[in-house]
């Protein structure tokens, strides 16, 4: 599903955000990228989804080289894909049941079935009652559902997560994780960028840690394997 | 899907000119008082057209005829210069007309003339040429054809006024197209910033359509509709001002300056101007959101 060859990441004038990363994540795997803050989490995830470009190496994601391409080509890459944020990333002028047919309306889809999709999509996540509601009268975790609702809403092959529980209180984090566990049990290969470590010994899941733009460590490969 | 994806465009430009109404009001109103002035200048400019093409049907070239010449002989060199593709029309003036004619310009001292006889005045041709060849060059060139023909003794025409008319053509057509080619481009210039801040205050909005996999077209799609829509409302609106400025200083200026003469002269935008006018802002609201569109994604 993933395939990182050699990627390095430098930011001007000479910042190495990654460096020379190797990485397979299987179709269906379950990951956590974990690290201090600055570890090169979040850069990772960007060039994933190709909010970045890599300053060295190749990245296949679903069997797409996304570092050869232009700006269709990126839309189309991110159609595939679900993104969910720590600050959610909801127009605040949308209804939630708006935000969530926006991913689909994008892509062609004919607006009854977006909205039919989209609240199908609520009600699975007990947002039934306020799919009517704008993100501001929602609660945080309210707002993160529908935000994971909207990356659901294309049927995404991966679930790309940049410290989707950072803005959670800690029942609303588990709920939270629940959510995207029971998502991955639907055949989604799931990636979750964070720095709560004490969410890797609560779920179960590959750990990848990166520190200093490297990977340190990765449970499906040992210590020793992952620095190779 | 595609029927999908312009209902989805049409639908986020309908959205947005009403959750935003008044930044669109803004926009358009900025457009409305740079229209304004580039219309007014064109109003002025149409009037002095008008009022030279008014001075232009004064340019005649006369021909003054042999006083021997028979009357068919002057009926063929009638119909020959006629035929001339620069003439519109040819006048034959008798000796008696042009006595008469003489005599009445010179009003109560005419009594001067008393004891002349008639005769002393040639007849003469009173040729006046197509609109298009109302200029020095042609006048000057049909003149020396005429000057060629058996039974024309002299011809004569305004040359020294003829050149200054041209000038003034040529300096008002200069004018026109360098003020209006600057105008143009500080409209354009001042739209594309005014649609540049809108398009920032919706940073976050064109960064979440980007997030779930639009396409950069289906983006800036309704950003375009909306500049399209502003541009035709703002030179709507700058037509509305300039009518209205028009009624206010054709009705007040006259009499203000107490003249008459411009009152039955000075006319309105035309069809093709008004069209004009609404082209250039729907061009205007076009190619400053594309630009700053194309500018904005280049960041």
């Amino acid at each position: 599903m993933i395939q990182l060859f050699r990627v390095s990441k430098i930011y001007p004038p000479n910042y190495l955000a990654l460096n020379n990363i190797h990485l397979h994540v299987e179709k269906g795997e379950f990951v956590f990228l974990s690290g201090p803050s600055g570890a090169g989490k979040t850069t990772l995830l960007r060039l994933l989804f190709r909010a970045e470009e890599a300053s060295e190496g190749q990245i296949v994601v679903n069997g797409r080289n996304v570092t050869r391409l232009n700006a269709s080509g990126v839309a189309e890459l991110r159609r595939d894909l679900g993104l969910v944020f720590q600050e959610f990333k909801l127009l605040p002028t949308l209804t939630a049941l708006e935000n969530v047919a926006l991913a689909a309306d994008v892509v062609g889809v004919r607006r009854q079935e977006s909205r039919r999709k989209a609240f199908h999509l609520l009600r699975e996540l007990g947002l039934k009652e306020k799919h009517d509601a704008r993100p501001p009268t929602l609660s945080g975790g309210e707002q993160q559902r529908v935000a994971i609702a909207r990356a659901l809403v294309n049927d995404p092959i991966l679930l790309l997560a940049d410290e989707p529980t950072g803005n959670l209180d800690p029942d609303m984090t588990d709920e939270t994780m629940r959510l995207l566990l029971k998502i991955n049990e639907r055949g989604t290969t799931v990636l979750i960028a964070t720095h709560d470590a004490a969410l890797l010994k609560r779920f179960n899941g590959r750990a990848i840690s990166l520190q200093h733009g490297e990977v340190v460590d990765d449970s499906r490969m040992g210590r020793k394997e992952a620095r190779l | 899907m595609r029927s999908a994806r312009i209902s989805f465009i049409l639908r986020r430009a309908v959205q947005s000119l009403k959750e935003l109404l008044w930044t669109h009001i803004l926009t358009s109103a900025t457009m409305a008082m740079t229209l304004f002035i580039f219309g007014g200048f064109l109003l002025v400019q149409v009037n002095l057209q008008s009022m030279l093409k008014g001075w232009g049907s004064q340019i005649q070239i006369f021909a003054y005829l042999d006083n021997q010449l028979a009357a068919r002989d002057r009926d063929t060199l009638l119909t020959s210069i006629r035929a001339y593709p620069e003439v519109e029309s040819v006048r034959f003036v008798s000796r008696e007309q042009a006595w008469e004619s003489f005599k009445k310009s010179m009003g109560p001292q005419s009594s001067l003339l008393e004891g002349l006889q008639p005769d002393i005045l040639p007849s003469s041709l009173e040729i006046v040429l197509k609109m298009a060849y109302r200029n020095r060059d042609s006048v000057s060139d049909v003149a020396k054809r005429l000057r060629g023909l058996g039974g024309i003794s002299d011809v004569e025409y305004p040359e020294a006024w003829l050149e200054r008319f041209s000038l003034i053509i040529l300096g008002v057509q200069w004018i026109q197209w360098i003020f209006g080619g600057f105008l143009f481009a500080a409209t354009l210039l001042i739209v594309g910033n005014t649609v540049k801040l809108a398009i920032l205050g919706r940073k976050d909005e064109i960064e979440i359509m980007q997030l779930v996999g639009a396409s950069p077209g289906l983006i800036q799609a309704p950003f375009v509709i909306e500049g399209m829509v502003q541009g035709i409302m703002g030179a709507a609106f700058a037509l509305l001002l300039l009518w209205l400025l028009f009624l206010f200083l054709s009705a007040q200026l006259p009499s203000f300056l107490g003249i008459s003469l411009l009152h039955d002269r000075v006319h309105f935008l035309n069809g093709h101007g008004m069209a004009l006018l609404l082209l250039l802002g729907w061009l205007l609201g076009t190619c400053g959101s594309f630009l700053s569109l194309r500018k904005f994604f280049r960041m």
